[in-house]
């Protein structure tokens, strides 16, 4: 008897809700034990190593299979037609977030062992760290609305705590408050949304909400999606709440950052996704299409620009995650199977290199004590592992071929520009030019982070930073690597995880019948049961990365074959100790002094031309909170406004 | 084959860098006015290189100030081998006018060997043309001694 | 067997043609006619055509000295690395429809967008690993054209695609061989109305994209001593003057492929004409085309580049900023609105 309940605990009926209790027990666990460093790192590793391999697990019977998991805590399955139990449901696109998630958490506590090993109460860390994680895993499998808000608040608790972890940093406190007060209003807008919704449909259950709300007409539907859509917003810090991410991302410790921006920032997504394509239905609206294209775009371009302003390495990065999460909110309101494959992959790229990209902000702290552009310089002669990886990383967010962030992005590109050639709104075709644009401005602004952080001259507070410990070393290749694969196989990557979630976005009846039986979307809803969509992944261009970078190496390898044969290394160095006359640097005839060109204004050409849009957002970002609020308010107003008028 | 390539080639692309060694600024005209429309030395390959990183010939005008010695050292040692050092104009040779004052430090073969000097205050735009010319087969001959 | 003779024959590719020693060739002696036609403009005699030769062979027997301040790897990799990139994107633009199908498969015009990025991050990283201020200053201006370039590139490629994908399925083309064979079938693009500020705005870019006067605020020689070559010599300027060259040649040569790629058919019919029928036709009309291709190129260089050269005075940054978002781009996008509507 015994032996057969062990054999039913590996059905992976069960992995969902072991990868969510594995987090909160490990922080449990670290409550208890935690006071020993070898202890602490077992849990920590354990938590997220197995939760992680659960889900992995998960992939054959969700992904290849197309199965769905809907799991019922405490056998409670629905009687009467009411969903009262607490219910998991794993679909396609839920176990897609949940694996971005679990990959995110697992290197960065592998990171985090020796990056944390310096600071006082790691304990707590780990704690509030397993319970971010196990917020955000929680949310994104959650079968119904209520205890999304729940995981939600547990997750934005957890991450205000994990901002706040070094308080002696200045600002810390204070980006913990503001992410705090607007990150109440979020939760909030949620809560109420979720009442409104179970006023009207008396249930909470996400998959009967869905055969319910889409029949409902009236002002209370509206208001509560609105409500529902700016609180998943607040979490996914889409303009107008960026300014909070930048806060956040500069005060936390790297890891956390890694997960506030590659975890956090997805649930958000996974949740707008959630609302719009499955809750609601409603993603075949113009009016929504337009909404979420024109948010995820305004995101797109503010925000990098935003990051182009910016003197401090981790603040920037802030930036650029929200800019990038623009892509993807602007993908996936295309409302096409291209664009929501694009928007999916994106966001899995953008948590790997945003990821890598935090990792080595936080190396350079941990080895210089500053993240500040216009202190650093140099460092690639000292940090050299740290360098190339960053340097995968800036190609990689950049859209430099043959890396991943090529590949969604172009993408991305061909689905918007199908998108206005197939409508013939010529405004699709500014969003691709927009998405175009901002690429390159994202790589301008990561050519500025390259020259002033790892390459021009090393400043002498920088002298004695070394290269970072093999911990964090392996964490950071796991992601360079992982960001390369996905750039060089877009196809597998697309087959075999973004089109499978992609799918189920047009398959909503498929969610709610996974969640009850069979034929029950139907039964409920009659006629208007949603279809299983057609789906067409078709891209028009052609992009090989593999056999490009066959080429490239062929090419580079026979170049440095006749270069190295005609003595091409041949060099002349300094030799001595002293720096002699022919080997120092050229000043016009001066002996060599310190002269770094540091990041705060290099791109003058540039901003020359934008001064008043610049100044515009540098009065605009006041860094108050009451500011924030009032335009969390204010965004809330304007998007009820909208709402009431057009939908 | 390639090593002869190399060799034809150094004579016919010398690339000048031009330092400013205290002169009236009488040369320095005069060694611009050698690239303009009239006198094109571009068509022998002469080029103006903005660093001496790039150059083949230093040319240098003017005095040797005593504040600019440092600074004119410096900037020929940076220049890559083979390279050919040209004085322009009497100053660098002998001081000119301004010879026993006590802020010149020249003349400039003092300290550095020079290859050409070009005498005249200032020289005509054929002389320089002339002396570069002469640089020039110096340089190629400096290329073929050099050990690769 | 049959694996060894196509890696072969893709190293053939690579290496010869249209690879490293075609880019090299010519792309060098387009340097060359154009310094050429600069001084005749300006009424000099001017340099021989083969002087980029001379300058090239004649940095290779330079010394290279590194400066201590650099980082030596990337100091010598980034050139390598550039001009690697650059040979293998001339394999991606086709000579008409004498394209080697094996790389028609491999990028379409938006990646050959970014391709064209790589030889500005290689110059970019190199410029940069020197530590020299100059070449800080350099690389910021670099970055800020490639950013001026990019808008009306962006506009250019696609309204092309809009106006080549009009009949296929998708209702756009991005792919080259596809535009190309659009052109054979409905004659050059520079024929269609809708097109030609496009094409203008293309050419225009031209020489911003290759960093050749007025544009060339990045290697300003006189102010900043060449920004990011400031520290190079020897072999490694030298490959990096021929990156320069050669992305003359590819950017040229994807300006006539763009719009001019119609002159294709007219060649065929040419050998024809000629009584050449089979292999020899094969080989006749691509030989003749890669002629053509490469007086067109010529004459592109003529016109984008020299010609402005002569006639124009160095821009500041931000006036080359300015330039291609206002007028350059505003061409662009009157280009992609009349397309848009049908013309």
């Amino acid at each position: 008897m015994k032996y057969i309940d062990l054999l039913n605990f590996l059905n992976p009926q069960h992995f969902p809700i072991f990868a969510i209790m594995l987090y909160f027990l490990g922080a449990f666990f670290i409550v208890l034990f935690g006071k020993n460093r070898i202890a602490r790192n077992c849990i920590a590793f354990l938590a997220t190593g197995l939760s992680l391999t659960l889900l992995i697990l998960l992939v054959k019977p969700i992904f290849l299979d197309g199965g769905i998991i809907a799991y019922w805590m405490g056998g409670r399955i629905p009687a009467g037609g009411y969903a009262i139990g607490i219910a998991l449901e794993v679909d396609a696109l839920g176990l897609f977030f949940g694996l971005l998630v679990a990959t995110a958490v697992f290197v960065s506590c592998l990171y985090s062992f020796s990056y944390m090993s310096e600071d006082d109460n790691e304990p707590q860390y780990y704690t509030l760290f397993l319970m971010l994680a196990g917020g955000v895993l929680g949310m994104v499998f959650s079968g119904d609305l209520f205890n999304m808000f729940i995981m939600v608040e547990i997750l934005t608790f957890a991450a205000v705590a994990l901002t706040a972890f070094r308080n002696r940093v200045t600002g810390a406190l204070e980006a913990a408050f503001k992410y705090l007060v607007v990150g109440c209003i979020g939760s909030t807008c949620i809560l109420a949304g979720t009442i409104l919704l179970y006023q009207q449909a008396h249930t909470l259950n996400l998959a009967q909400l869905a055969t319910i709300i889409p029949n409902c007409h009236g002002t209370n539907v509206t208001v509560a999606f609105v409500l529902l859509f700016i609180g998943f917003c607040t979490k996914a810090f889409i303009v107008p709440f960026h300014p909070l991410a930048a806060d956040a991302h500069g005060a936390a410790p790297a890891p956390v950052s890694v997960l506030i921006s590659g975890v956090l920032t997805k649930s958000g997504i996974y949740g707008i996704i959630r609302l719009t394509f499955f809750l609601f239905q409603m993603m075949n609206l113009g009016a929504v299409q337009f909404w979420l294209v024109f948010l995820g775009s305004v995101s797109m371009f503010v925000c990098v620009t935003m990051a182009l302003a910016q003197h401090d390495f981790k603040r920037l990065l802030a930036f650029h995650s929200i800019s990038q999460i623009g892509y993807v909110l602007t993908a996936v309101g295309l409302a096409t199977a291209l664009g929501a494959s694009a928007g999916l992959y994106h966001a899995m790229n953008h948590t790997l290199f945003k990821g890598l990209l935090f990792l080595c902000a936080g190396a350079v702290l941990h080895e210089t004590g500053t993240t500040d552009l216009g202190k650093l310089g140099g460092l690639s002669k000292k940090m050299p592992w740290t360098t190339v990886l960053f340097l995968i990383g800036a190609a990689s967010i950049s859209g430099i071929p043959p890396f991943n962030g090529f590949a969604s992005k172009w993408l991305i590109y061909q689905a918007t520009y199908e998108k206005a050639v197939e409508t013939g709104n010529i405004g699709f075709a500014f969003v691709t030019i927009v998405a175009l644009v901002t690429s390159t401005l994202t790589l301008a602004s990561f050519v500025k982070v390259t020259q002033s952080v790892f390459f021009g001259q090393l400043p002498k507070e920088c002298e004695n930073a070394k290269e970072v410990s093999w911990g964090m070393r392996l964490a950071m290749s796991i992601l360079a690597i992982l960001c390369t694969l996905t750039g060089l196989f877009p196809n597998a990557v697309q087959k075999f995880l973004t089109q499978p979630a992609a799918r189920t976005m047009y398959n909503v009846s498929q969610y709610i019948d996974g969640m009850f039986q069979k034929g029950y979307a139907v039964q409920e809803m009659g006629m208007s049961a949603p279809e299983a969509a057609a789906v067409r992944f078709e891209t028009v261009g052609v992009w090989n990365p593999g056999n490009w970078l066959i080429l490239l190496l062929i090419a580079l390898l026979s170049i440095c074959i006749v270069a190295v044969a005609s003595k091409y290394d041949a060099v002349r160095q300094n030799k001595s100790e002293k720096v002699e006359a022919k080997y120092s640097l050229f000043y016009g005839g001066e002996p060599t002094e310190f002269s770094q060109v540091g990041g705060g204004d290099l791109f003058w050409g540039f901003k020359h031309n934008w001064r008043h849009y610049f100044s515009f957002m540098h009065d605009l970002h006041s860094g108050i909170v009451n500011d924030y609020s009032l335009w969390a308010v204010v965004a809330l107003a304007l998007a009820m406004v909208y709402a009431l008028i057009v939908l | 084959m390639f090593k002869k390539l190399i060799e034809e080639s150094t004579g016919k692309s010398p690339w000048l860098f031009h330092i400013n060694a205290g002169s009236c600024n009488g040369c320095d005209i005069e060694l611009v006015s050698v690239l303009t429309p009239r006198y094109d030395a571009e068509r022998l390959g002469f080029k103006l290189a903005g660093s001496p990183r790039h150059a083949d010939i230093v040319v240098v005008t003017g005095p040797i100030t005593a504040q600019s010695l440092p600074r004119v050292l410096r900037s020929i040692e940076q220049v890559p081998d083979p390279k050919c050092i040209v004085t322009m104009g009497s100053c660098p040779q002998s001081g000119n006018v301004f010879r026993g004052s006590y802020s010149v430090a020249g003349p400039l073969s003092k300290y550095v060997h020079v290859d050409v000097d070009v005498a005249g205050c200032t020289p005509k735009p054929e002389a320089v043309i002339d002396g570069l010319h002469l640089a020039t087969q110096i340089l190629q001959q400096k290329r073929k001694e050099m050990k690769k | 067997m049959e694996l060894i003779l196509s890696a072969l024959k893709s190293l053939a590719y690579v290496l010869i043609f249209p690879g490293f020693l075609f880019c090299f060739l010519s792309g060098m002696l387009l340097c060359g006619i154009d310094r050429k036609l600069v001084a005749r403009m300006q009424k000099r005699v001017g340099p021989p055509i083969l002087q980029p030769f001379y300058d090239f062979f004649k940095l290779c027997g330079k010394e290279t000295i590194v400066p201590a301040a650099a980082n030596k790897v990337m100091f010598l990799m980034a050139p390598l690395l550039g001009l690697a990139s650059l040979v293998v994107l001339q394999l991606f633009i086709p000579v008409f429809q004498y394209q080697i199908p094996a790389f028609a498969q491999v990028a379409d015009v938006i990646v050959i967008l970014y391709l064209l990025l790589i030889p500005a991050v290689s110059i970019i990283l190199g410029g940069a690993s020197t530590g020299s201020p100059y070449a800080g200053v350099g690389l910021s201006r670099e970055m800020v054209t490639v950013l001026a370039c990019e808008l009306p590139l962006v506009l250019v490629l696609l309204s092309v695609g809009k106006v080549v994908g009009a009949e296929s399925d998708g209702g756009i083309c991005f792919s080259m061989t596809g535009i190309v064979n659009y052109q054979l079938a409905h004659g050059s693009l520079i024929t269609h109305a809708g097109l030609i500020p496009a094409a203008i705005a293309f050419l225009l870019v031209i020489p911003g994209e290759t960093g050749n006067h007025p544009f060339d605020a990045a290697e300003a020689e006189t102010e900043i001593c060449e920004g990011m070559l400031a520290e190079y010599s020897g072999a490694p300027l030298g490959v990096f003057k021929l990156n320069h060259a050669i992305k003359m040649l590819t950017m040229t040569s994807l300006f006539v492929m763009l719009f001019f790629g119609g002159i294709g058919s007219g060649l065929e019919s040419l050998v024809a004409l000629v009584g050449l029928t089979g292999t020899a036709a094969r080989v006749v009309g691509m030989l003749l085309a890669v002629l053509v291709l490469f007086l067109l190129c010529v004459i592109v260089t003529a016109v984008g580049i020299s010609f402005v050269h002569a006639v124009t005075a160095r821009l500041k940054i931000e006036q080359i900023f300015k330039y291609y978002w206002t007028v350059v781009s505003g061409l662009a996008l009157l280009s992609l609105v009349l397309v848009w509507y049908g013309l």
